[in-house]
């Protein structure tokens, strides 16, 4: 039987807890396990999903410590041969893969996107060049097989009733990283473009009107998004960029105003139910993916819409 | 105090072009640019130097030599030396066959600091930092917005780091490396006018596989254990789309579609 560890980041379980589907397409309909591994927290809310979570508890471990979370994670590899090793590309998953991927000398696909197989060869999916391309990876080495995965990209909807079993895990070695967590200070909180239904984005052609797209987005109790280009320019903060280099998101309605829709944007829309988009060139690759293409001025588009949406209310 | 910049060059993938035909990256002609990130570790560096100017920094990279005038450009903006780790057996390396490689160069020389950017543009893995903390034994950080520069000593560091909701102060025993990325905003600045023309070609210091003595599968192709089998572009689902103007008959027509799906 196959075995897949899959460590549980604690900032956002549910996004191992999807890991599972990744298993799942890696290895089809072989037998599998999965092992979740968490640090210093219980393991409530991945109950049932796994079948079996390795519950480490260590005083000294800092969950934030690279050095010493490679370390733990090593040991429990090389105690158990796992087949694969699975890690959310989360920016804690992003330190702790490849450090774990040298010190078991194996080979890690980074930011996976897809899984597919091609003559029972498995070939790993993850965009390069900054999403311009997609590169099919396979890895060459004896040890396990290891990816981090990208967030909000997989959607686990299998078992989550299953007898999960708890091991708790006291680990022999420690090591220490020397460094401590002086502070924390959350940011304002203010809405998670991944929880929204309507998304009103703005791209390179509405760089100077980009503060009036929250007007429609009100109107369609909405939330507003932007690409990269509004982002570099710094008219909207990374939080709300949608794209290869910032969220993957699946809303019921996405309204792309002024946006190419170059493949790294695209990247970032997953089950988009509709796409509006708006555009002086309806030939944009964003048009090709649309529902409706409006063929005209972003700015005209917004208070047409607004004007008629306030007519007939 | 010693600090070691890895840098990496990068083609602008702003501009780049890809051969939809051949499905193959046009690689003639690209302009190659010093990775953003990493110009904010330089940058960096450059500030610890103008505030203890008996800092010496070393900028590492592995390339090709024809990034040789990009390595003497930053020569002319300050920094004391320029390694550019070049060998026909190195190409083709993957992130771990060439993190062995810059691992072994810097575990022969004194250092502090590791400083490097967090993301490449091009291949975008990350990997490369928290690799040669493995390898060299040192911890490592990522997504690092700014660096405390007054608290900035020889044994250790406080710096910054932006996640999606928080900004987290740590700090961290040195050595270790710590990487940045663009967020933080450290500037590289231009190089002078009167520095323009100096010839800084002694302080570029070219290493090879006979300085490191990699047997020819550890490194390249055959080191590797990752291997890129495809590239294409992601094919989307082309929708039957319905083009419109900006008018008023257009604008009724998106009226209407939102109200019939319950949007409006």
């Amino acid at each position: 039987m196959k075995r897949c560890l899959i460590y549980i980041d604690d900032i956002n379980i549910q996004n191992s807890i999807d890991l599972l589907e990744v298993a799942r397409q890696v290895y089809g309909d072989d037998t599998y396990e999965t092992i979740g591994v968490n640090f210093n927290c219980n393991s409530k809310a991945s109950m049932g999903a796994f079948d079996k979570i390795v519950q480490v508890m260590h005083p000294e471990i800092k969950i934030y410590d690279p050095v010493a979370i490679t370390e733990v994670m090593a040991e429990l590899q090389i105690k158990n041969s796992f087949n694969s090793i699975l890690i959310p590309a989360t920016p804690f998953g992003r330190i702790l893969a490849p450090r774990l991927a040298m010190r078991l000398k194996t080979g890690l696909v980074a930011d996976v996107t897809a899984i597919s197989r091609k003559k029972d060869k498995l070939e790993v999916i993850r965009p390069a060049f900054s999403g311009r391309i997609m590169a099919g990876i396979t890895c060459m080495s004896d040890g396990p097989l290891m990816m981090s995965i990208r967030q909000g990209v997989f959607n686990y909807e299998g078992d989550k009733s299953k007898p999960t079993e708890i091991i708790n895990y006291e680990p022999k070695n420690f090591k220490d990283g020397h460094i401590n967590c002086l502070y924390k200070k959350e940011k304002e909180q203010t809405y998670d473009i991944r929880e929204s239904d309507v998304l009103v984005s703005g791209g390179g052609g509405v760089i100077r009107s980009f503060h009036y797209l929250k007007q429609l987005a009100d109107k369609l109790d909405g939330q507003v998004s932007a690409s990269r280009k509004i982002v570099d320019k710094g008219l909207a903060s990374r939080n709300i960029q949608v794209g290869q280099s910032g969220k993957t998101v699946s809303p019921k309605l996405y309204i792309a105003l002024g946006i190419n829709g170059a493949m790294q944007h695209v990247e970032g829309l997953k089950q988009v139910e509709n796409i509006i988009s708006v555009n002086i060139n309806s030939s944009a690759p964003i048009c090709s993916l649309s529902d409706i293409v409006v063929e005209g001025d972003a700015m005209t588009f917004i208070e047409k819409l607004v004007e008629k949406i306030e007519e007939t209310s | 105090m010693k600090l070691i910049c890895l840098v990496k060059y990068v083609p602008d993938v702003d501009n780049f072009k890809y051969d939809y035909e051949n499905n193959v990256l046009i690689r003639e002609n690209v302009r190659l640019l010093l990775n953003p990130d990493d110009a904010c570790a330089v940058a960096f560096a450059l500030r610890v130097k103008a505030r203890h100017p008996e800092t010496l920094i070393e900028v590492v990279t592995m390339a090709p030599t024809t990034v040789k005038p990009h390595m003497e450009d930053l020569l002319r903006i300050g920094i004391d030396r320029g390694t550019i780790i070049s060998d026909r057996l190195y190409a083709g390396s993957d992130t771990y066959a060439t993190s062995i490689v810059l691992a072994r160069y810097i575990s022969s020389q004194i250092y502090n600091i590791i400083l490097t950017g967090t993301h490449a543009i091009d291949g975008d893995t990350a990997h490369i930092p928290s690799q040669i903390g493995a390898c060299l034994n040192l911890n490592q950080m990522s997504n690092i917005v700014r660096i405390d520069e007054e608290q900035f000593s020889e044994t250790s560091a406080i710096f910054d780091v932006e996640t999606e909701n928080a900004v987290v102060t740590y700090e961290m025993a040195l050595p270790s490396i710590l990487s940045i990325t663009r967020e933080s905003k450290y500037k590289l600045p231009y190089v002078s006018r009167k520095d323009m023309e100096r010839n800084v070609s002694e302080a570029i210091n070219i290493v090879t596989n006979k300085d490191l003595a990699f047997e020819p599968e550890e490194v390249g192709l055959k080191g590797s254990l990752t291997k890129v089998i495809s590239t294409y572009t992601k094919e989307f689902d082309k929708k039957n789309r319905i083009v419109v103007k900006a008018d008023d008959e257009g604008i009724d027509l998106v009226y209407k579609y939102l109200k019939d799906k319950g949007f409006i």
